[in-house]
């Protein structure tokens, strides 16, 4: 498999220009450097979050919700410059659906409004496990009197082989910090009281020690996990070991995921196609209305990649030998389109973030006949769809492609992409 | 439109072989889906009753353009809205519900064009013509809004297409940054096929055939109407014919297509409901595996000689 690919290349580096400039290696190298860096400080901050919902537990008051809160709003940052590294890497896109699924049927987890627990492809959807510690699952008995880490992963989560039945990761702690955002199109997010963690008679909505115990269980599982995919992009870690190992295939797996992340799934599945169903559920992140960060940090990471340049949440700097380099060896305009492109999707997406800072919220911006929030959203799309068009040239600039790639994977015939 | 074409063989930029083959039969594909979409909303202002054969010459119309997910079916969510498929939340029946029972007036043509694309389109149709349970409400003003609504669409794609079309046609050409060479132009058409084809069999077939141990019937698309298995044909059959307007010398692909479309002839079962069973479940992933074969051919075939490659597309988020 890996040698057609390099046959693939070594082909059409006979009628590319030599590459003088930047190296290859040393390209990926910078990438996963990025990769260590962010999913780092994705831990760090998921940390702190750990901290902060083990201070709410102890002692639930407003201020330590509100802390739990910031903290969660804050391990957002570097996660979502991270997505970029998925679609492309296997480790990661083998693991990324524990840490961010979305969007979820939250009924699965605690208590949510009457009739809006519908999925007609979920019988989970309402299933409540806080309140409920016995349950059947496709006909097996289940006990949740415990909630652990391992329960979380291990049997509820994806339960049924459904991916709604989100019951990990940062969505579902953003569920358990803020509640059901009831306010549609109109301000405001989710406002679950600090008492839904209060002991004795202060509790509200039942079952408030099993709801710590969900929060703590979600919270130390995310710590775990992202554990996990820090240590792979490390010094001799699984995730860097593939990238460097063929840096060619990297470089593809770099651009494909810059592509795969602006067009299907960010312009496409999580922007357009809220925009279009005006449907508040459908933004990002909505129990805390942050999506417009979300967004945000993932348009950065995208062209974070391509600059080989990372800002970590110290302020400190990764960077190296970039993508762009590389490019731009080899075509200048098509590197200065890109660069063009990208820094022009961070702009658009930052004018969504200063609007619902501003008071316009993201899912506010979803509702029907709203020009303004129609227009912030599809000038974001718009720009991401265009940046697409840029790594598709990056991508034949390189001499890459996809069809070698997917064919050295899965055709049945790998001889005739060749001949 | 073969004035346009005359025009660009002339030009200084020779058109990739191909691709004015292909341009033309998606010009054409738009103007029988705007005259089949118009046909419709005529039937249903006269009658809300006996509107099958219209639908279904709709349907087909737009499947047979489906694949094309460039250009101005993309403006204002058109594709979204024309076939909103799937809908695991139930959106489009929950908003249908409430214009059912709403202010009429949200039925007028400017409002509804505003309303979520869940509850419009073939689907949203399809939920009125031919309801599981009881509608709350006399379905026909919705009924006729959402034919109305459809037929605008199309004649705004079909008004629509021909400039788009030019910047397929001339690539580079003054002011069309969106495609700059003639691979560009060849590499966008065939990346819509490829992942046509890749929706059919992971979405239209894959949905229902759930897993081995659980089945899921109920979700094929086009149950209501015994459209689901017809769905896949019209999508194969037009795929195959621009794979080969894009290159007719490819027989590995025409012998993929052929393979898969004989698959469908023997499967009758218009609704798919035999992926309820080990050995009908069995049928349908064989067919399955055999579209996914088709584009693998094209890949493998029709993108090397054309020498692009695979662009992205909207199937590769998750």
């Amino acid at each position: 498999m890996k040698r057609l690919l390099a046959a693939a290349l070594a082909t059409s580096a006979l009628t590319a220009t030599p590459l003088m400039a930047a190296d290859p290696a040393a390209v990926v190298t910078t990438y996963a450097d990025i990769a260590a860096a962010a999913y780092g400080d994705s831990l760090t901050t998921a940390q702190a979050l750990q901290a902060a919902v083990a201070a709410l537990i102890a002692a639930p008051s407003d201020s330590t919700l509100a802390a739990a809160r910031t903290a969660w709003i804050a391990a957002r940052v570097p996660y979502q410059q991270t997505e970029v590294f998925r679609f492309g890497n296997a480790i990661v896109d083998d693991w990324e659906g524990r840490v961010n699924s979305w969007p979820l049927d939250e009924g699965l987890i605690d208590y949510v409004a009457p009739d809006t627990a519908t999925n007609e492809e979920n019988d989970l959807a309402a299933l409540n496990v806080i309140a409920t510690p016995k349950f059947t699952l496709s006909g097996v008995e289940i006990d949740a009197t415990e909630i652990t880490p391992d329960f979380i992963s291990g049997i509820l989560h994806e339960a049924d082989g459904i991916e709604a039945n989100v019951a990990s990761g940062y969505h579902a702690i953003e569920f358990l910090l803020w509640g059901q955002d009831l306010n549609g199109t109109g301000p405001g997010a989710g406002n679950r009281p600090y008492t839904d963690y209060a002991a004795g008679d202060a509790c509200t909505h039942g079952n408030c020690d099993r709801r710590a115990a969900y929060l703590k269980a979600a919270t130390d599982l995310l710590v775990r996990d992202l554990e996990d995919m820090a240590a792979a992009w490390a010094k001799g870690g699984e995730g860097r070991d593939a990238v460097l190992a063929d840096p060619q295939a990297g470089l593809l797996t770099m651009l494909t995921g810059m592509g795969s992340l602006s067009y299907g799934e960010q312009a496409g599945e999580r922007m357009k196609l809220g925009l279009m169903l005006n449907d508040p559920e459908e933004e990002h992140d909505c129990f805390s209305d942050n999506t417009h960060n979300s967004h945000y940090y993932d348009g950065l990471g995208i062209r974070n990649v391509y600059l080989g340049r990372y800002t970590r949440v110290d302020g400190s700097i990764v960077s190296g030998p970039s993508l762009s380099d590389l490019v731009a060896a080899r075509d200048a305009g098509v590197d200065a389109e890109l660069k063009g492109d990208l820094d022009a999707s961070v702009k658009a997406l930052k004018a969504i973030v200063t609007a619902a800072e501003g008071g316009l919220a993201y899912d506010m911006m979803l509702e029907p006949g709203n020009a303004q929030g129609e227009a912030l959203i599809m000038g974001a799309v718009d720009a991401l769809v265009k940046q697409t068009g840029a790594i598709e040239r990056a991508v034949a600039t390189l001499g890459l492609s996809k069809i070698a790639f997917e064919g050295s994977e899965s055709l049945d015939n790998p001889g005739a992409v060749f001949k | 439109m073969r004035w346009i074409l005359a025009a660009a063989l002339l030009s200084a930029t020779p058109l990739h072989a191909g691709v004015p083959e292909a341009l033309a039969r998606i010009g054409k594909g738009y103007q029988t889906f705007a005259a089949a979409t118009a046909d419709l909303d005529t039937a249903a202002q006269a009658s809300c009753e006996g509107l099958k054969p219209a639908f279904d010459t709709a349907w087909d119309a737009w499947l047979h353009v489906a694949q094309i997910r460039i250009g101005p079916v993309e403006d204002d969510g058109r594709a979204l809205a024309i076939a909103f498929w799937p809908d695991p939340k139930a959106l489009g029946a929950k908003a249908q519900r409430a214009l059912l029972t709403g202010d009429p007036a949200a039925l007028d043509p400017e409002r509804f064009a505003e309303h979520s694309v869940a509850a419009r389109g073939f689907s949203g149709l399809e939920r009125l013509l031919f309801p599981d349970a009881a509608l709350p409400a006399d379905p026909c003003p919705l009924i006729r809004a959402t034919t109305h609504d459809l037929a605008r669409m199309a004649a705004g794609v079909n008004a629509d297409w021909p400039a788009f079309s030019d910047k397929l046609a001339y690539p580079g050409g003054p002011g069309n940054t969106t495609y700059l060479t003639d691979l560009e132009a060849a590499q966008a058409l065939l990346t819509q096929l490829a992942s046509a084809l890749e929706f059919t069999a992971d979405q239209r077939l894959g949905r229902p055939m759930g897993t081995f141990d659980q089945p899921r019937p109920e979700r094929a698309e086009a149950r209501a109407s015994g459209r689901s298995l017809r769905n896949v044909v019209e999508v194969l059959k037009a795929s195959r014919d621009m794979a080969l307007d894009l290159h007719p010398e490819a027989p590995q692909t025409e012998a993929a297509f052929a393979r898969a479309l004989a698959l469908v002839d023997r499967l009758d079962d218009p609704t798919l409901g035999s992926v309820a069973t080990a050995q009908g479940r069995l049928k349908v992933e064989i067919l399955q595996n055999a579209i996914r074969e088709a584009r693998a051919a094209i890949l493998s075939e029709i993108a090397p000689t054309l020498g692009v490659g695979l662009g992205f597309n909207a199937l590769d988020g998750d």
